[in-house]
């Protein structure tokens, strides 16, 4: 990916996921005691993470406390102490703990108020202190506090939008930190810390390419980071220069130290002959370097690889390194390894697909025999759409490139798959055979830097529907080029709409909202007019009786329609659309095992004829990933 | 995934945000560091996603300014139990406004915090900050 746009989307496609499997897309947390004690511990078991220590050759060295929703999590610099951030979904916070390492004992270091956060740890040289950007009243800062948790937070820092916090030098100096701004590029900062008066941070580099996770040699005269400036990401390394003119060119440099790739955790050992950092494919790498008198560099050798079940949830802001380059810390996932199954109706597993890997999203083919998901590559860490045999397990890479591409949908006649990519700051519609032969086209390009949900395709090809909490529609008139077709905005109110699914005759749109409750979506039905896609022909009609999180489908036959609930049930529907709509009382075919990975409102996962449903179920690794 | 570290952040702010729509990306717009603060009244209240959008008539010396204010989406409100009506029983009257100001220098700007004729503060943060 060639511009910093990247990220945004993987932001909001991790918004979306999380959020989804929270309480389902754009809900608030319920008010309600049991439903919200429900949705906290549904997040609780999706996102908690354990800290786990490993040794220099990957030995496991022991687990750090209970197992919750940490992330972040950083060395003291003596290794006695773990600094972590921790999500309280409940009280809608996050705060900083600091746990002891011998014992587990946690200490709470923050204090934030709810919708408040506190982040992004770092020690200071001497471990009496921890820095960490704080939400504090709706503004963002950079903060510090005794590592005891005594005493008061000190405000360092007052940013003007979002920051990330790298470390604290280990000469005492700088905190570094790094503020994406996605209209000039990322910049990179060193915060000084002796200076009196008002702090005025140090621009030390600028980009409109990534660059971030920025982090001192040990005599502060070098600066290792991460950044895609080459068209993917790397680790680098730049003097720095705390007199140098803002954007001027650096001295000499900068070097890029990774030769495979590097997403980030670039961390010096405390002698400064070791740097450290975390390749595309997840390793751990480490790197002979000497900084005195001129920064030299080796060649990167592989440490260790983390546990296969887990490793595309490892990555710079769930690992770190500690300060002799001997023990390692990882927040380790739910095991995000998956494998395609195929259920029928009673929820009995019918066959399963493949080997396990990293999918999100399947859905099945309009005949039945095919399947098409969202592939996480775990050596290079692209996110591509494949598409499967459901008899044969083959695998078919209908995108194999460094975008992001995601919502795959089946064309019509299951020839084609149109997927969304964030590219050149557009979102974009585009497709290609199922198989990946032939070129792709371009369907459709959005408003510049918003993002998109594809969810549906006309059974007759003429309209695709997605979804921004505006349900919005695109016809695909032949006579019109991709860059001219403008975005129609069926369903445009002051409460959320997503998830458009036409009816197989293309005479209605179901949809979820949450009209009625800000907490809970149900299904709605509205009538569809081709001839008018500016607005609903209709009123809508209430499918669902008691919330739902996604999966609409409808049958061909136009009899049975299908959604999933936030007790991970899944429920069919007894329906006509002739003369009118109408929609029996939901009734619970299985229930599922939840909560699974993925963003349930996206799913279209159900055979046409209703008689078969396929998820991304977890599984532990017990053979080599996909 | 890549850019954990950033995507960590934005989980954390929309979560403890509650709803919050990523309708485009904010800071491509914006400059969050140069903030405006505008008196005067409100003219134009629309309530509707992927985010709402005020309109402040605010003097500038002799001349009055027309200023378009981008928010939050509806939901992020009425998880806060603000309301559609809280904010229309303001038009016509007098309100102020700190915003960041729209990198093309026009007249609007992305909403941090609006303050009601009765003295009521609504914020917009932490999504917009």
């Amino acid at each position: 990916m060639k511009n910093s746009y990247r990220f945004a989307i993987v932001v909001t496609l991790a918004v979306c996921t999380l959020a989804a499997s929270v309480a389902g897309y754009g809900q608030a947390l319920p008010t309600d005691p049991v439903e919200r004690a429900k949705v906290v511990a549904q997040f609780f078991e999706a996102n908690a993470r354990r800290l786990m220590l490993f040794d220099r050759e990957g030995k496991e060295a022991g687990v750090v406390g209970q197992r919750d929703v940490y992330n972040q999590p950083v060395f003291s610099p003596d290794l006695t102490r773990v600094a972590v951030s921790r999500i309280d979904l409940d009280k809608e916070r996050s705060d900083l703990w600091v746990l002891d390492i011998a014992t587990g004992r946690g200490t709470q270091i923050t204090a934030s108020q709810t919708r408040e956060q506190a982040t992004n740890p770092a020690w200071s040289p001497d471990g009496s202190q921890v820095a960490y950007v704080g939400v504090r009243g709706g503004y963002f800062g950079i903060y510090r506090k005794a590592s005891n948790g005594e005493g008061r937070e000190e405000l360092l820092y007052q940013g003007g939008s979002l920051i990330s916090l790298n470390e604290w030098s280990m000469d005492g100096r700088y905190l570094s930190y790094f503020s994406a701004d996605l209209a000039g590029g990322n910049s990179m900062f060193a915060l000084p810390l002796n200076a009196t008066g008002e702090r005025k941070p140090i621009e030390i580099a600028r980009s409109k390419t990534q660059i971030q996770g920025g982090r001192f040699s040990p005599d502060s005269r070098f600066i290792a980071y991460a950044s895609n400036e080459s068209g993917k990401m790397e680790i680098y390394v730049r003097p720095f220069d705390p007199a140098a003119a803002p954007g001027s060119k650096p001295a000499a440099g900068p070097w890029q130290i990774s030769d495979q790739g590097g997403l980030g955790m670039a961390n010096w050992r405390r002698d400064g002959k070791e740097l450290y950092y975390l390749a595309a494919d997840r390793g751990i790498m480490a790197v002979p370097v000497t900084t005195s008198p001129d920064f030299e560099f080796g060649k990167p050798t592989l440490l260790f690889r983390p546990p296969a079940d887990a490793i595309t949830g490892v990555a710079p802001g769930t690992s770190s390194i500690s300060r002799d380059g001997e023990r390692v810390v990882i927040a380790i996932p739910p095991p995000q390894l998956r494998q395609l199954t195929i259920l029928d109706r009673q929820g009995k597993v019918v066959s399963i697909v493949g080997q396990p890997g990293f999918y999100v999203q399947p859905g099945i083919s309009p005949d039945g025999k095919r399947l098409v998901v969202m592939r996480t590559d775990p050596k290079t860490s692209n996110q591509d759409i494949w598409t499967f045999d459901i008899a044969t397990g083959q695998g078919y890479a209908v995108t194999n490139d460094t975008h992001p591409e995601n919502a795959p949908i089946w064309s019509p006649d299951g020839t084609q798959v149109a997927y969304a990519s964030f590219r050149e700051q557009y979102s974009g519609v585009y497709r290609k055979a199922w198989d990946g032969t032939g070129n792709e086209e371009q369907l459709f390009r959005y408003t510049p830097g918003a993002f998109m949900v594809l969810t549906d395709w006309s059974r007759d090809g003429k309209f695709l529907t997605f979804w921004t909490g505006v349900l919005n529609l695109i016809a695909l008139r032949p006579e019109e080029k991709a860059l001219d077709r403008k975005a129609i905005e069926w369903i445009r109110e002051d409460y959320d709409v997503i998830d458009g699914r036409f009816s197989p005759d293309g005479r209605y749109m179901a949809f979820l909202s949450n009209e009625v409750t800000i907490n809970k979506t149900d299904v709605y039905v509205r009538p569809f007019d081709p001839n008018k896609p500016e607005t609903p022909a209709g009123p809508a009609i209430q499918v669902s009786k008691d919330g739902a999180i996604g999966m609409i489908s409808w049958r061909q036959d136009g009899r049975e329609m299908y959604f999933l609930t936030r007790d991970w049930e899944v429920m069919a529907v007894d329906i006509t659309t002739t003369p009118a709509f109408q929609a029996e009382p939901p009734r619970m075919l299985f229930k599922l095992q939840g909560p699974l990975p993925g963003n349930p409102p996206q799913w279209n996962n159900v055979s046409r004829d209703g008689e078969r449903f396929v998820f991304a179920m977890p599984v532990r690794a017990s053979t080599p990933a996909r | 995934m890549r850019q954990r570290t950033i995507v960590l952040i934005a989980v954390g702010v929309v979560l403890l945000a509650g709803s919050a729509w990523a309708h485009h990306n904010m800071t491509a717009i914006f400059d969050f560091n140069d903030r405006v603060m505008l008196s005067g009244t409100l003219t134009k209240v629309d309530w509707r996603n992927p985010h709402i959008e005020l309109v402040v008539d605010a003097k500038n010396g002799d001349q009055m300014e027309s200023w378009s204010l981008e928010g939050p989406p509806p939901s992020f409100f009425r998880a806060r139990d603000i309301n559609r009506s809280d904010i229309e029983a303001a038009l016509g009257k007098a309100v102020t406004a700190e915003a960041s100001r729209a990198r093309d220098h026009s007249r609007s700007g992305l909403l941090r915090v609006i303050t009601l004729p009765g003295g009521k503060v609504v914020s917009a943060c932490p999504q917009n900050c």
